[in-house]
């Protein structure tokens, strides 16, 4: 019994069967003027076709007749072979054998094979013409072909003519509502509407394939990207049956060979690499995909070595995208998002597999001319996920429809953030310089004003929070109309001349609709996303400037400034981060914990943090939030407050200056520099849990193992035999041999003495 | 050679329009309104279950715009359904193409849109080229 047929096989059977099909009477004539070349090429083509196929289905038997015949009619192209009635005849039984096997794969029957050497060895040269066996036709009914094959045209015209019916079926209900109507002309009317919403449906449905149509080449992709490699790669997909536009399918599968192939060239390592940090050799590559409302979302996960940050920083400053100032700016994510920024990648080589001058920004380009979605999520040495956000079908966009001036525009719900009403006291709103600003819960944000955009009069009460690949702008519009689902399509050049339109829609309502485009309104508005903050005030300094200092208002509000070039980078964290450990604020980043300086209470939820650093040694400095960059006066005022160097003046205003070596030397040394102390562990664990706390609060980095680096300390229990004779000794009880364990005044002692040995 | 022509009015003057380009003839109900359009894009309109373009005629022509547009010749040029307002309709019939008369001043925005006449029982007709009327459109590669 043959496995139940998968879409490959039936596309086989289809293509096979029309094939035959159209091939009957090439064969007729064939057989009539065996010479014909053309007819013999026909033939020549089909076998070889079916060949194919075969041996990417795994059908040996067809694909062993189709191999056979393929070689007599090669021999015959190349003048080997007279086509003679024998040799004909022969070909045109395995031809039909062919035909039968399609149609028993199709029924889903095993065929009786004991005539294929028969047909295949009618076909040797010295094979009597006679000898030619008559396939015993089978018996059974052909299956009946249950499936058709139609252009992807076609269900357009199906789907435009459904469009038709619904627009007409709104008419009329309109029209009935303005008169008296009889009730069951009414019934009639709810009945076809029913009627029209299923079979808009059913339509609808026509045009989905299940999204295994694109994952199904994936493993065999990424075993031909790793072989080379030499890299080991599991691959898991899950979520094959979800179902997704068949057009879309299309113009997901480059961006999506593409991601997977930056996954297994650039983020999962060789097996040595890997073993190195300590992950099994083999690689984990996960896709999935999963239906959420009417978007599918697509993961696709590595555990490689996520992306180089620092480097794409690096790399997005020296190729002049981004200033100085701006990366210091960004937060992680900011960061890792450069990786869509064109021409950028954290590799520095280019390898045979990609790195073909493809790269992110195209994915997401690709991603987002089809109304999708992509987000990724470094965890730097751990792997990244993509996640790729599309849309179910191609044609169909939740919209939100505004209104500005009496007219009505439809805007991509996926591109507003959020909506808030003027009326909101969360919400203001400041004229700065020729334009507007609204700010939004501490958040500045440009305003753009639909109807100045468009040229409308307009009462502007909402704000819709818009996002474009640039970053974020409110857009004020009258009123906040409906949610809607359109189906869009492309409008005339004319129309789209603008840049301010997406596309055209024609609602239920029967009144065309524009779809707004937010990035073309961005740019119609003249935002600059990019301009370079705050760098004229530098300028204006007059003189020998001083040092560039970052201004900030510290958590009590005062306007603070620190040398610019103590700040590694300003940084959003979450409270949560920040932790009351070891006698001191600490807060938790990526590579461990750094401490932490609060000048006021903390806020709950999100601090911004100021990441200092003087080469060596980091500190965060908690603020209230970050104002410029300006080049303070040589001259400053002295302070007498401590840990504050001096006062500057900027811009006729007073800023404390933070001392940042008073700073730094309130730290602790950093940890590579701690003196070391072996633990000999005895095995019950107490002097990991019990001796080890108190060793490090004296400053000391201990190792369980005399190969970790040659300690300055070595403290083993009393009875360890193996211990270095210069070993501190604790003894279990109290008389023993070296410190009791407990003497903590002892230990401290002993501790502080070697300690200070050291430095 | 003869070819069919819609025979209408544009502007109080008949013209002949080709007639392959011609897809229908509608009555143009609600327009919506394009802003930042070209003036000649007079606003966007509903036919069955498609959006056409509307296309000011007289406004593409450098004349005054239409004031109340209705009758509309509807023709899809580079696969976007565009309506032309036109004044009014007479009808479609085959006419002999003829040569531009030597010397003959059009005026206005009729000049780049003559593409020869055709003499109906004696009236010479303006042929217009409807692709040339759209806005920024194919006037230069006709």
């Amino acid at each position: 019994m043959l496995a139940p047929m998968d879409d490959l096989l039936q596309e086989f059977v289809a293509e096979t069967r029309e094939t035959l099909e159209a091939l009957s009477g090439e064969i007729v004539l064939w057989e009539a003027a065996p010479a014909d070349r053309a007819r013999l090429d026909a033939i020549f083509r089909f076998v070889h076709t079916v060949k194919g196929s075969c041996g990417f289905l795994d059908l040996p038997r067809l694909g062993h007749l189709a191999h056979v015949a393929e070689e007599v009619l090669a021999q015959v192209r190349d003048g080997q072979r007279t086509p003679d009635t024998g040799l004909v005849s022969a070909v045109l039984a395995i031809v039909d054998r062919i035909g039968e096997l399609t149609d028993a794969i199709d029924a889903g029957r095993s065929s009786d094979d004991t005539t294929d050497d028969l047909l295949i060895a009618a076909l040797a040269e010295d094979a009597a013409p006679a000898a030619t066996p008559v396939a015993e036709t089978p018996q059974h009914a052909r299956a009946v072909n249950r499936s058709v094959r139609l252009g992807v045209e076609l269900l357009d015209r199906m789907m435009a003519g459904m469009s038709d019916m619904v627009l007409a079926r709104n008419e009329l209900a309109r029209r009935l509502r303005d008169g008296d109507v009889d009730p069951r002309v009414e019934g009639a009317l709810d009945r076809l509407s029913l009627t029209v919403a299923e079979m808009r449906d059913t339509i609808t449905r026509t045009r989905m394939q299940r999204i295994d149509a694109l994952f199904s080449p994936i493993p065999r992709m990424v075993r031909d990207l790793a072989a080379p490699l030499g890299k080991q790669v599991a691959l898991s997909i899950e979520g094959g049956d979800v179902e997704l536009d068949r057009e879309m399918i299309e113009l997901l599968r480059d961006p999506f060979v593409h991601i997977i192939r930056n996954a297994v060239d650039h983020g999962i390592g060789s097996p040595a690499d890997r073993r190195e940090v300590g992950k099994l050799e083999t690689g984990n590559l996960r896709i999935c995909a999963r239906q959420s409302g009417n978007q599918i979302l697509i993961e696709i996960e590595d555990d490689g070595r996520g992306v180089n940050t620092d480097r794409l920083v690096e790399k997005a400053i020296a190729a002049g995208i981004l200033s100085e100032l701006d990366a210091q700016r960004l937060g992680d994510q900011a960061r890792t998002d450069l990786i869509f920024h064109a021409g950028l990648s954290s590799r520095d080589t280019v390898t045979a597999v990609s790195g073909r001058g493809v790269g992110m920004d195209v994915v997401r380009a690709n991603i987002e001319q089809i109304g999708g979605r992509v987000a990724v999520r470094n965890r730097p040495g751990q792997g990244l996920s993509l996640i790729l956000q599309v849309p179910l079908t191609l044609s169909i966009i939740p919209t939100i429809v505004l209104a500005v001036g009496g007219q009505r525009y439809a805007m991509p719900r996926q591109s507003i953030e959020e909506i808030v009403s003027l009326a909101n006291p969360s919400v203001r709103i400041d004229p700065l310089g020729g334009g507007r600003i609204a700010t939004l819960r501490g958040e500045r944000l440009p305003l753009v004003s639909l109807g100045d955009v468009l040229g409308i009069d307009d009462a502007a009460t909402v704000l819709a929070i818009v996002t474009t690949r640039d970053g974020h702008f409110a857009l004020a519009a009258d009123a906040v109309l409906d949610a809607e689902e359109l189906v869009v399509k492309p409008a005339a050049p004319a129309v789209m001349a603008s840049g301010l339109f997406a596309g055209q829609t024609l609602p239920d309502s029967g009144l065309p609709l524009l779809l707004l485009d937010g990035a073309g309104i961005a740019a119609a508005a003249d935002l600059r996303f990019n301009a370079p903050i705050a760098a004229p005030a530098a300028e204006q300094e007059v003189g020998r400037p001083g040092i560039q200092a970052l201004l900030f208002d510290d958590l009590a509000g005062r306007r603070r400034a620190v040398a610019l070039a103590a700040v590694d980078r300003v940084e959003t964290v979450s409270s949560h981060d920040i932790r009351d450990s070891g006698g001191r604020l600490h807060l938790t980043v990526a590579g461990g914990v750094v401490p932490l300086v609060a000048c006021g209470p903390l806020r709950d939820g999100s601090v911004d943090v100021l990441r200092l650093t003087d080469g060596a040694t980091e500190i965060a400095y908690a603020i209230g939030e970050a104002q410029e960059i300006a080049a303070l006066p040589r001259a400053l005022a002295p302070a007498r407050r401590a840990g504050i160097a001096g006062i500057a003046l900027v811009a006729g205003e007073q800023v404390e200056l933070i001392d940042a070596h008073a700073l730094f030397a309130g730290e602790i040394a950093p940890v590579a520099e701690r003196p070391l102390c072996l633990l000999r562990c005895d095995g019950t664990g107490w002097m990991d849990v019990f001796l080890r706390p108190v060793v490090e609060a004296a400053g000391y980095r201990c190792i369980d193992d005399a190969g970790g680096g040659e300690a300055t300390l070595t403290l083993a229990m009393d009875d360890d035999p193996a211990a270095d004779p210069a070993a501190i000794r604790l003894a279990r009880a109290p008389g023993g041999p070296g410190i009791y364990r407990y003497d903590r005044a002892a230990l401290s002692a002993a501790l502080a003495a070697h300690s200070g040995r050291a430095a | 050679m003869t070819e069919l022509f819609l025979i209408a009015h544009i502007a109080d003057r008949g013209v002949a329009i080709e007639g392959g380009l011609v897809d229908s003839v509608v009555d143009i109900g609600e327009m919506v309104a394009v802003p930042r359009a070209p003036a000649a894009i007079r606003g966007l309109a509903a036919l069955r279950s498609r959006v056409v373009t509307v296309i000011d005629t007289r406004v593409a022509l450098g004349l005054p715009p239409t004031e109340t547009p209705r009758r509309a010749v509807i023709a899809r040029v580079d696969g976007h359904l565009y309506a032309f307002l036109v004044d009014s309709l007479e009808d479609v019939a085959p006419h002999e193409r003829l040569p531009m008369t030597a010397g003959a001043s059009l005026g206005s925005g009729w000049a780049c849109e003559g593409r020869g006449i055709v003499d109906r029982d004696g009236e010479p007709l303006l042929i217009i080229d409807l692709a040339a009327l759209i806005p920024g459109g194919l006037a230069a590669a006709a």
